[in-house]
């Protein structure tokens, strides 16, 4: 079909409703209400970004940017800083991103791509569901009594032994601390990591695949070759939007980061986190000034996570628009 | 905001004194002549705050409630903060906190002559550790060597300063972990405001406050019991953490050297000696830390309620008097139960006095004899 004939595929009566815009009482009602939703959802949004922005007020005016680079946490002299929370948040969802991503991708190859093993592909969609269907605080409670005493004890001294040459893997591990948060984050964004891929992957052409095997290319070549370079985009777009889980996460990095505002190049050492700060402070924070600290933290983690959702999205509209339109 | 519950208290109270009249006269058969307990009318009562005397309150409002079935009394842990927020709002009909309104939030109330508060309970504090071979009271230590572990001049179990105090127990050659509270938290007040009472430097380097700023290395942890945990969780660790928790889970606690050099393991019993020695104690002048006496914990405080002095509602203000009565008097009881320690008898006539300037459209709302 070219897009020269076009409009005649329109059918005429249609097309005379339309130029009419003739509506009788129920579709207009039912077209207010429409656009008092959709109205709604921008005020909602609106009002959302300023509940966070007036009780954040006394510290911006008071700290200005210095709040974001400063290090300092000090609620008894009300001196503020962030620079430690947004860090500790940056470091612990990059660390779960990393960890969780050649999981995922590998789980997600094997969903989409592997056909030779149906038995076990039922049981790994429903057990990668399961894991999603987790409430935090659960992985959280498991985190806190099984992961941080197995992190200090084995898996924390294993790579200081074996990469203890980077400065990463240097220090005394408590069992808490930047890792053992991005090993929780990382089981936390695996389930999204891994059905957002599976979804891109599946969305190769079969055209594709079969051209590359054509030519002589082994599966796993094509895979290498084809089919990921193909669904590089999206697999991104899965990244990033498993990021803005990973950084929005409160309760279960709350129970093992350490809670303690440090900048350090080991990842053994204790952190924070801005949802941590805020989950920790909010209930016994008292004056304008200390509130208006935690609300603006708020309003950075709304800030950060906006800009990855967006981008996230932005890479995916690419993706899907890239989507061979008529080939 | 503020009309609406305006109007669904009248409305509150037009229910409960319709329904409030037939028990308002009744005598009550359970309490002799020498503790006459009053007998409240029928009323729902709603607090909110410090989740640190949850416990006692739940214990004691459930007595009371098993006591005089008109009354129901609804307690939410939120936090202080949050306690006095909601009663400063009128949302409920008393606050509860580990550290009396400051002069801030007596602004926000309406003044500091519009609040009533009294102690309702009395918690103390102990260093509970994890150390291998060391026993439960073996370890001796000092405010100065306290100070010392806190703001990590001494970093390592095998320490001189330690040693010093400790002739007898082997120490290991072991780094300390620091553990303390993440969450605002009037356990980490009362902490603060010990080790500031007893060491000049933590009181110009951290100061007190429900939250501080805690020297690098030390890890937080939210709540009493997520401290208590991680202590157990972690060889080698230390944290100050409410007197309940500790004997709940069975953790090893440090002896202190109290302010007449004695060194004492915290319990229930060297909290009420404690707060013996300070009779003049008021909302303004709260802080019982570093008590003389040679039983006292050093490291205590009472936890605090507060209510409106003029109360709008006149059947559902005796009735949160007429609790509020109970529960300073034979409602301590619970607070043993539950390891709190007892308030002493200075503190229960104060907290009787301060009661007695409840007042609803001029009259005071409290009918007792005596204190």
């Amino acid at each position: 079909m070219s897009r020269g004939t076009a409009d005649r595929v329109v059918p005429a009566p249609l097309v005379a409703i339309g130029r009419r815009r003739r509506l009788n009482t129920g579709d207009q009602i039912f077209r207010g209400l429409a656009y008092v939703a959709a109205i709604l959802v921008f005020v909602i949004a609106f009002i959302l970004v300023l509940a966070l922005l007036l009780p954040a007020l006394p510290s911006i005016t008071r700290f200005g940017l210095g709040f974001i680079v400063s290090r300092v946490w000090d609620p008894v002299h009300e001196h503020f800083g962030a620079l430690p929370a947004i860090y500790g948040t940056l470091v612990t969802s990059a660390i779960g991103i990393v960890l969780a991503f050649p999981i995922g991708l590998g789980a997600a190859l094997f969903l989409a791509e592997e056909g030779g093993l149906r038995m076990i592909r039922g049981p790994l969609s429903f057990a990668i569901e399961l894991l999603a269907a987790i409430p935090s605080v659960v992985i959280g409670l498991w985190a806190f009594f099984t992961l941080t005493p197995l992190m200090r004890a084995n898996i924390d001294p294993f790579l200081n032994h074996v990469f203890g040459f980077l400065p990463l893997f240097r220090g005394t591990a408590s069992g808490y601390g930047y890792l053992t948060a991005g090993v929780v984050l990382a089981i936390m964004v695996l389930p999204i990591m891994t059905a957002l891929s599976r979804d891109v992957i599946a969305a190769v052409p079969r055209a594709l695949r079969e051209a590359s095997l054509a030519l002589g290319a082994t599966r796993a070549e094509t895979i290498w070759s084809v089919v990921l370079p193909y669904a590089r985009v999206g697999i991104t777009g899965a990244i990033l939007l498993s990021l803005g889980r990973a950084l929005g996460e409160t309760i279960a990095v709350t129970m093992v980061i350490g809670n303690s505002p440090n900048i350090s190049a080991s990842l053994f050492s204790l952190g924070y986190t801005l949802p941590s700060v805020i989950a920790n402070e909010f209930t016994e924070a008292v004056g304008n000034v200390y509130q208006g600290a935690l609300f603006e933290l708020a309003l950075i983690l709304v800030v950060i996570t906006v800009l990855v959702n967006v981008f996230a999205r932005l890479l995916i509209w690419r993706f899907k628009g890239s989507e061979p339109a008529s080939a | 905001m503020k009309r609406f519950f305006v109007g669904s208290t009248a409305i509150a109270a037009l229910l409960l004194a319709a329904c409030g009249s037939n028990n308002g006269t009744a005598t009550n058969p359970s309490t002799g002549a020498a503790n006459p307990i009053p007998v409240p009318p029928a009323a729902a009562l709603t607090g909110a705050g410090a989740t640190f005397p949850a416990p006692f309150y739940d214990a004691a409002r459930f007595a009371y409630n098993q006591k005089f079935s008109q009354v129901t009394v609804n307690y939410q842990a939120v936090g202080s903060g949050a306690g006095i927020q909601q009663l400063t709002k009128k949302t409920v009909d008393f606050g509860a906190s580990d550290v009396p309104m400051n002069a801030t939030e007596l602004t926000n109330a309406g003044g500091a002559g519009s609040v009533v508060e009294i102690a309702s309970t009395l918690g103390t504090e102990g260093l509970a550790y994890n150390l291998q071979g060391v026993a439960n009271g073996q370890l001796k230590l000092t405010p100065d060597t306290i100070a010392g572990i806190f703001l990590r001049h001494i970093t390592n179990w095998n320490d001189p300063a330690l040693a010093a105090d400790n002739s007898g127990v082997s120490l290991p050659n072991q780094p300390i972990t620091v553990v303390h509270r993440s969450d605002g938290s009037g356990t980490t007040y009362i902490f603060s405001d010990y080790m500031s009472t007893v060491n000049a430097e933590w009181k110009t380097k951290i100061g007190k406050g429900k939250s501080l700023s805690w020297p690098a290395g030390e890890q937080g942890a939210s709540g009493n019991a997520a401290v208590a945990t991680t202590i157990k969780n972690t060889p080698g660790a230390i944290g100050y953490v409410e007197l309940a928790y500790i004997l709940q889970t069975n953790m090893t606690q440090a002896s202190l050297k109290n302010h007449d050099g004695q060194f004492v393991i915290p319990s229930a019993e060297g909290a009420t000696a404690a707060a013996t020695q300070f009779p003049d104690v008021t909302p303004g002048q709260f802080s019982i830390v570093d008590a003389p006496g040679k039983a006292s914990a050093p490291i205590t405080g009472y936890s605090w309620l507060m209510l409106y002095k003029d109360q709008a509602d006149k059947t559902k203000g005796t009735a949160l008097v007429d609790f509020l009565y109970w529960l300073v008097k034979d409602g301590q009881q619970y607070a043993v139960t539950v390891h709190y320690a007892k308030l002493p008898a200075n503190m229960v006539s104060n907290d009787v006095t301060s009661l007695k300037t409840v007042t609803s459209g001029g009259s005071t709302l409290l009918t007792v004899s005596g204190s």
